[in-house]
């Protein structure tokens, strides 16, 4: 947690503006001057972030989108950040953003990974079924080649996580898709496991992948508990209620978890007892 | 200190427990200190807990606030003497006085409620301004005190995260509970917030309509809709 006391002199221009509270329009405009990158990569954050209606602002963040080129990163806010952001953002306004599934679709065959993974996340909110195609392509040379480490990097060939959960997300339970995203429970990394298996019980709903989350619940790393309480929320997984209120982990994210397990999921244990749980956690 | 005589009835050596906590060289071992530290449920260990949750180490921090509510009104006045430029150790400091429910924690826990960066320092501080200790207060000061969580936890109804909301909602039910004859007036505006958190707002999502549907239900069938 940083205290107000950590700012630096060095604050990127996106953080320091972050600060300050701005109007839609006033992020519609920052958005649609193309002098500094900067100011577009906040407007279009704030755009996502406040779920903004404003007629301009999915054609706007379709242009950004197409702002792209080979990443540079000497160059302060690269472009390529603009285009993420614009993705990321689109992600979260449906039913308007639906008119940019094609230039979503685009940038999922971008060389860059980076906006690959921030279309596949966008694709899956908004459950765009033509993106299961590309990418079921994306991942069917399976964890040894799609999910292999990138030589020099610790990120791997293709954004496995952000594909899979796409692909859970979308919901299009075939046996296809099916084929395509098991291998992934036994990649090597836990948390492609654990995105491979939540997409697997939003898919075909068998008690075996909630029971490989529930495992994932007791892993030694922070980071991969937090993946799988995140990941039985966004399937609704509410067999998993009790394991979730002992997982070491901060409340916060075990209240993520179980509001997923209220409002996506069904059954057993019903909602008192979710929502007694969610009490205790406050 | 495994001997079995140190466990029947002799004091704790705090000194040592204190000393541990001081020295302790990793972040396993000021968890483990601060656990023992906590554990002792010395009203003197007070003052080094609230140290602790100045440590920038979270195991720590939980043992430490675990044994400040154990120590009840002992822990509040250490808990408020925090310098509140320590913004970690506040944070943690406002769990501690939810959990406790003193109302010596009232102003800083409204403070939290209202002004906090952290969502989860909201959240904390609404269930604490729900569960405030009343019962021993003269009626009219009681009420006093209610008049005052309403208001902080009305305010908070259009927090911007929906999780402090599910806290407001989770309050003012149980503000609702202690509320007795006096408190008629506040009852109105009250059960008025909880029907606008189960509102189906747009940003506001179902788990919170439901919360405070919940609430309403056992507080006043009558305001629920089917």
């Amino acid at each position: 947690m940083a205290g107000p006391s950590s700012t630096s002199s060095d604050v990127s221009p996106a953080v320091e503006q972050a600060g300050a509270p701005i109007s839609e329009a006033e992020a519609i405009e920052r958005l649609r001057q193309n002098e500094d990158p900067s100011q577009q990569y906040y407007g279009a954050w704030w755009l996502g972030r406040m779920r903004s209606q404003h007629p301009e602002a999915v054609p706007l963040l379709r242009l950004a989108l197409r702002q792209r080129r080979p990443r540079d990163l000497g160059a302060g806010v690269e472009e390529n950040a603009v285009a993420r952001n614009a993705a990321r953002a689109l992600g979260k306004l449906a039913p308007l953003a639906l008119e940019a599934v094609n230039d979503l679709l685009e940038v999922l065959e971008d060389p860059d990974d980076g906006l690959r993974e921030a279309a596949a996340r966008a694709l899956g909110e908004l459950r765009a079924e033509e993106a299961v195609e590309p990418i079921c392509r994306r991942l069917a040379s399976g964890p040894q080649q799609a999910g292999a480490q990138r030589p020099g990097t610790p990120r791997l060939m293709e954004p496995c996580e952000a594909l899979l959960e796409a692909l859970g997300d979308i919901g299009m339970a075939s046996e296809p898709v099916l084929a395509v995203v098991e291998p992934f429970v036994d990649h090597e990394r836990p948390l492609i496991r654990s995105a491979a298996a939540r997409a697997l019980l939003q898919l075909s709903g068998e008690e075996r992948w909630g029971t490989v989350l529930v495992e994932l619940l007791e892993h030694p790393q922070l980071q991969v508990r937090r993946a799988a309480l995140m990941d039985l929320g966004a399937a609704g997984w509410r067999p998993a209620l009790e394991p979730i209120c002992r997982t070491l982990a901060e409340n916060s994210l075990k209240l993520m978890a179980l509001r997923g397990l209220v409002e996506q999921g069904s059954g057993e244990p019903g909602e008192p007892a979710l929502l007694a749980c969610m009490d205790e956690l406050l | 200190m495994g001997e079995r005589s140190a466990a029947v009835g002799h004091p704790v050596d705090l000194e040592a427990l204190v000393a541990a906590v001081r020295s302790a060289d990793s972040s396993a071992a000021l968890v483990s200190a601060a656990r023992s530290l906590a554990a002792s449920g010395e009203p003197a260990a007070a003052p080094v807990l609230v140290e602790v949750l100045g440590f920038n180490n979270p195991g720590a921090a939980v043992a430490a606030v675990d044994g400040l509510i154990r120590l009840q009104g002992a822990a509040v006045e250490p808990l408020l003497r925090l310098d509140p430029q320590n913004y970690g150790a506040r944070a943690w400091a406002v769990r501690a006085l939810a959990g406790i429910g003193d109302v010596r924690g009232l102003t800083l826990l409204v403070d939290a409620l209202g002004s906090d960066v952290a969502a989860s320092v909201r959240r904390a501080a609404a269930k604490g301004l729900g569960g405030l200790r009343l019962q021993h207060l003269e009626p009219s000061q009681r009420l006093d005190i209610q008049a005052c969580c309403l208001e902080a936890l009305l305010a908070a109804t259009d927090d911007g995260e929906w999780v402090v909301r599910y806290a407001v909602a989770v309050a003012l039910e149980s503000l609702a509970r202690g509320l007795d004859g006096g408190g008629e007036s506040l009852q109105q505006p009250l059960l008025q917030g909880l029907r606008s958190l189960s509102a189906a707002a747009a940003g506001n999502p179902p788990v919170v309509q439901l919360r405070a549907r919940l609430a309403l239900a056992g507080l006043d069938p009558c305001a629920v809709e089917p």
